[in-house]
């Protein structure tokens, strides 16, 4: 008889439910939480919250493990960029200005979203009595004077230190989608949600980090069927795409009226798996699908878009659609 | 005037937690009625195959027959070699917990052969017959045949008879704590230590911690009356109880190998268990007690990935280091 042996029966949740509620009323702390999460749900669960600088993550052993990586901008590299991507994919619930997160990338487990309502809940609650009010990471009157270029050097300066950044340090810009600025340190991972992120910086360059970061949120998707993509997106991983910005009405382009115009549900998504997986058959993994459903879905859309895309061209054609298609829809 | 019973110590947050869960399965007291359904429940949770004890190689699996004590029927045991080990191999000896009415020779084993992984050890465990089919002295007799023949046989099963350690929980902690006492006492195998957790040790289930616990947790006084009535009968808690069923009950606690013992504070037998260690100490032995803090009774077997759970482990290792590679 162990704790982890929870069955997917209607008593796990109630299990759940009677584990969290022993934790609060003993007064567990945050580690204890985020430990409950990790073994009631079978899979690391990690706790970030970027304002107040805590990141706890932990094993469904119940041991203690640090991110695999937690630099930022500057220390980004390809592994780190798929970790991240993997980030945004996994199930949270937000507790507070922190994320609980289940690192859970195939199937939920059958406890998942009991365990991440009542953990979030859980932790909201220690971080508000033990960590006090998050520091003014947030303020945005600092954030605005820190991003702007036509501001004394000085002022943004003091700007920095009293959000916490040293002059000496890197931070970075993150435009939410909706049009919220933050600014975080270049160590710090990006909180979770919809946001474009600028290149970590040292602070008197912020205004360049965050006009890298306006561009990046436009490049972003809600990641529906609608609106296929990332939710996160780098400026510095757009290279030369991020000149697309220049097209003066990209929703008036042939090829993105076409996109608009299909009306096939399935359409976007199958399109953006294609272009962004290497093969017909990671898509279709990427996708859930059957590989031969794949097939005829994408004779039919080849039907529909009037354009190949079993060759580079038409690939390329498509992938720079779905593009301008998202900037006409993130102006 | 009315006696007031202490409120009891709170369990660890995660413990606590944990028990909120578990509970429902498992309540604090159990009555003899209660023994045969037991029994059918612990057949269908604890199953340990050959294959889960071969650990994907590391370790052969046998189970030899050996002559019971004075003419008792052959007693079983389990004993897991480990195939990769080099140099002198160590033996630990391990005696299952199960309040003396309950398990087998596999309940427990898997803490043994992860220290047999880490120290390089035989695990050899014991299959003695359970109260009340089978009253004291046979279940202790039988461990003690048992640990005869293995020391008897270090040369064939590959160890250092000078590296043999007793370790049990719970009733079989108090099961490796009377053999401790009956080698001591009857010229049998010189043990190097003995790893009692939250052993079982005092018939007369009177303690502070036994009263303050009463319906509390896992193990409470009234399931600890079930366990000791059956394996003693009317004599439980009266004055003819040797110290090889109720170690407690020596009268002279001295020249016993070193005792490792672990108790939670949240549970019957922590009393029992520091008085234990403590009269050790005043007997001149070598002794090392740990209480872990809000622990209810086998709280690392139960929630192992607590972090009370995890440390009370680690401190086993340490004093198995200390004691196997010092």
């Amino acid at each position: 008889m162990r704790l982890a042996a929870l069955d997917a029966d209607a008593s796990a949740a109630v299990q759940v439910i009677a584990y969290f509620d022993g934790l609060v009323e003993a007064g567990a702390g945050l580690q204890s939480i985020v430990r409950g999460a990790a073994v009631l749900a079978g899979c690391p669960a990690r706790l970030d919250d970027t304002a107040r600088r805590v990141h706890i993550r932990m094993l469904p052993d119940g041991i203690a493990a640090p991110a695999p990586l937690a630099g930022g901008e500057h220390r980004a590299d390809d592994k780190d960029t798929e970790r991240r991507a993997g980030d945004e994919r996994w199930p949270g619930a937000a507790a507070g200005t922190a994320v609980l997160r289940l690192e859970r990338s195939g199937a939920a487990g059958p406890v998942d979203a009991m365990v991440l309502e009542r953990a979030a809940a859980a932790a909201r609650a220690v971080l508000d009595r033990t960590r006090g009010r998050a520091p003014a990471a947030d303020q945005p009157a600092m954030v605005e004077l820190l991003v702007d270029a036509s501001a004394p050097a000085d002022a943004r300066l003091r700007a920095g230190r009293l959000l916490g950044l040293a002059a000496d340090t890197t931070a970075y810009a993150m435009v939410r989608h909706g049009g919220e600025i933050r600014v975080l340190s270049g160590d710090a991972d990006p909180p979770y949600g919809r946001a474009g992120i600028g290149p970590a910086v040292p602070v008197l360059d912020l205004p360049v980090s965050h006009d890298a970061a306006r561009i990046a949120v436009r490049f972003t998707a809600a990641g529906t069927d609608d609106d296929p993509g990332e939710p996160i997106i780098r400026y510095g991983e757009l290279g030369a795409l991020a000149m697309l910005t220049h097209v003066p009405e990209p929703g008036a382009v042939p090829d993105v009226r076409v996109l608009e115009q299909a009306g096939t549900p399935w359409l976007l998504p199958t399109l953006h798996a294609v272009t962004t997986t290497a093969s017909l058959r990671a898509a279709a993994t990427h996708l859930r699908l059957h590989h031969s459903t794949l097939q005829d879905r994408v004779a039919q859309a080849e039907h529909l878009l009037g354009w190949s895309l079993h060759d580079q061209a038409g690939l390329l054609r498509t992938h720079l659609a779905l593009i301008l298609r998202r900037l006409h829809r993130n102006p | 005037m009315t006696a007031v019973v202490p409120s009891p110590p709170p369990f660890d947050p995660e413990l606590g937690a944990a028990l909120a869960v578990l509970g429902e399965q498992l309540p604090p007291a159990l009555t003899p009625e209660m023994i045969p359904l037991l029994r059918q429940g612990a057949a269908v949770m604890g199953t340990i195959s050959d294959d889960d004890l071969r650990r994907g190689g590391k370790f052969t699996v046998e189970e030899r027959a050996v002559p019971g004590l004075d003419g008792d029927p052959d007693v079983s045991l389990l004993i897991c070699r480990p195939t990769g080990a080099t140099g002198m191999l160590g033996c630990v000896y391990h005696t299952h917990g199960g309040g003396m009415i309950l398990g087998d020779n596999r309940a427990g084993i898997d803490l043994m052969l992860d220290f047999a992984e880490e120290f390089g050890l035989v695990v050899v465990s014991v299959e003695y017959r359970l109260a009340p089919e089978t009253p004291h002295p046979g279940p202790v007799n039988d461990c003690y045949a048992g640990l005869l023949w293995t020391a008897a046989h270090a040369g064939e099963l590959g160890f250092d008879p000078g590296r043999l350690i007793v370790a049990g929980g719970s009733a079989g902690g108090g099961l490796a704590a009377a053999l401790a006492l009956m080698a001591r006492d009857l010229g049998g195998p010189e043990l190097l230590g003995q790893l009692l957790i939250c052993p079982m040790l005092d018939d007369r289930n009177g303690s502070a911690s036994a009263v303050q616990m009463q319906g509390l947790g896992i193990w409470d006084r009234t399931a600890n009356r079930t366990g000791w009535g059956a394996l003693l009968g009317a004599a439980a808690g009266g004055p003819d109880v040797s110290p090889y069923a109720a170690p407690a009950r020596a009268a002279d606690l001295g020249n016993l190998p070193p005792a490792f013992i672990d108790v939670g504070s949240a549970e019957t037998f922590r009393d029992e268990d520091v008085a234990y260690a403590t009269r050790i100490w005043q007997a001149g032995g070598r002794a090392e007690l740990h209480v872990w803090p809000g622990g209810f009774h086998g709280f690392d077997m139960m929630a192992p990935t607590a972090v009370i759970s995890q440390d009370a482990r680690q401190a086993r290792f340490r004093w198995l280091n200390r004691m196997l590679n010092a």
